[in-house]
């Protein structure tokens, strides 16, 4: 599709010769993707890795669920406001989603404190070798989503794609560890506050880096 | 006459389904749109091409307008978009004739205060606004702005850098 420069009316022409059935970048259809991209995520593990044991006994834990239903809404509020973002529009204003990051941030920021206050070796008690795992399969089930979103962002023209990239990648850290906690058995706040929440700002970085270049326009 | 909001919107809708003559409609409606819209905001030999980049945008990004929301925020985002492109990547011009005003010819004087580049330039400090409107938009050089509004050289430079920063992250602002 190259148009060359010339006057209005030609110019005009060759858009209309170029037009073709478009279907429009919808909220509901956006977000059956996004939900069905953090489904997948969610399959993948559950084929690939496994669900734990305790999970499909039923048997829960407290921090488990907070901090799990934590990244989950981080991912959805990312999520959102990424398709939202794809759909430009004077007026719009995208700022709930930093409201999910303070909230999750009480995540690491719990661990640390305790950490400092018990005097203890808050870093080893975090399981560093299977933080390391968490960390990095779920960042790359969160690929799955980051990449549904990326995909979906090129179709839309979203104004701040350094700040889409970035929500991009805490959308794709935020559902991947949602994924991957549900193998992980590890459900102590130094491990969950390190390197879950590591997972998302891993993400975040790399989204903030990459992604732009692949949705300007 | 531009048509209003709601005659863009339904056009608009007609040409995500293929609608050629609708679309033919709407590109010439939005043409005379942007050619207003641009007017005191650019050096007028320019707002042709700029006007010929926003509608190619319009084109390729047709999928992105939602025919449930209003038509001419939508397109003010691309308009901002292309604009502030346009600004960092614009160099020095001779000419510095500018178009009379837009709000005092629209049909939708409320809406379009709203989505105008003036607003855009409201949220910048004075001195980031004026130093941009100097070299940029009046396509004056960093020495002469600098003369013109009695800032330094370097701070003409910071100003528009950060200036134009500035307005990359407020393209959605009202």
């Amino acid at each position: 599709m190259i148009f060359m420069r010339t006057d209005t009316h030609e110019f005009i022409d060759d858009l209309l010769d170029d037009l073709r059935p478009t279907r429009p970048l919808m909220l509901q259809r956006s977000l059956l993707i996004a939900a069905g991209s953090a489904a997948l995520a969610i399959g993948v593990m559950a084929l690939f890795i496994g669900i734990r044991p305790a999970l499909t006994a039923g048997i829960l834990d407290l921090l488990f669920l907070l901090a799990s239903g934590l990244f989950l809404m981080l991912g959805i509020a990312a999520s959102f406001t990424v398709i939202d973002m794809s759909r430009p529009q004077v007026g719009n204003t995208h700022i709930g989603w930093m409201w999910a990051v303070a909230m999750t941030a009480l995540l690491p920021l719990t661990a640390i404190v305790l950490g400092f206050s018990q005097a203890g070796n808050a870093f080893l008690q975090s399981q560093p070798v299977q933080g390391l795992n968490c960390l990095t399969n779920g960042s790359m089930l969160g690929l799955i989503v980051g990449g549904a979103l990326t995909m979906w962002l090129r179709r839309g023209a979203p104004t701040s794609p350094g700040q889409a990239g970035l929500l991009t990648g805490i959308a794709a850290g935020s559902l991947g560890i949602f994924a991957y906690s549900l193998h992980c058995p590890f459900g102590d706040i130094y491990h969950i506050g390190l390197w879950h929440s590591m997972t998302v700002a891993v993400s975040a970085i790399a989204g903030r880096v990459i992604v732009p270049a692949l949705i300007r326009w | 006459m531009i048509a209003d909001d709601a005659t863009m919107a339904r056009l608009m809708a007609l040409s995500q389904t293929g609608d050629r003559q609708a679309y033919a409609t709407l590109l010439a409606e939005c043409q005379r749109w942007l050619q207003r819209f641009y007017a005191r905001r650019i050096v007028q030999h320019q707002i042709d091409d700029l006007v010929q980049d926003t509608l190619l945008s319009l084109h390729r990004k047709l999928a992105s307008y939602d025919p449930d929301r209003p038509f001419l925020p939508w397109l003010a985002a691309i308009a901002r978009y292309r604009w502030v492109d346009h600004l960092r990547k614009v160099y020095k011009f001779d000419e510095t004739a500018l178009e009379e005003g837009f709000a005092a010819e629209n049909p939708e004087p409320a809406i379009s205060a709203r989505i105008s580049l003036d607003r855009m330039f409201s949220y910048l400090p004075p001195a980031q606004a004026r130093a941009i409107e100097l070299v940029k938009i009046e396509g004056l050089t960093i020495a002469e702005a600098s003369q013109a509004c009695g800032q330094s050289e370097s701070l003409v430079k910071v100003n528009i850098h950060r200036g134009l920063k500035k307005l990359a992250t407020m393209i959605e602002k009202e």
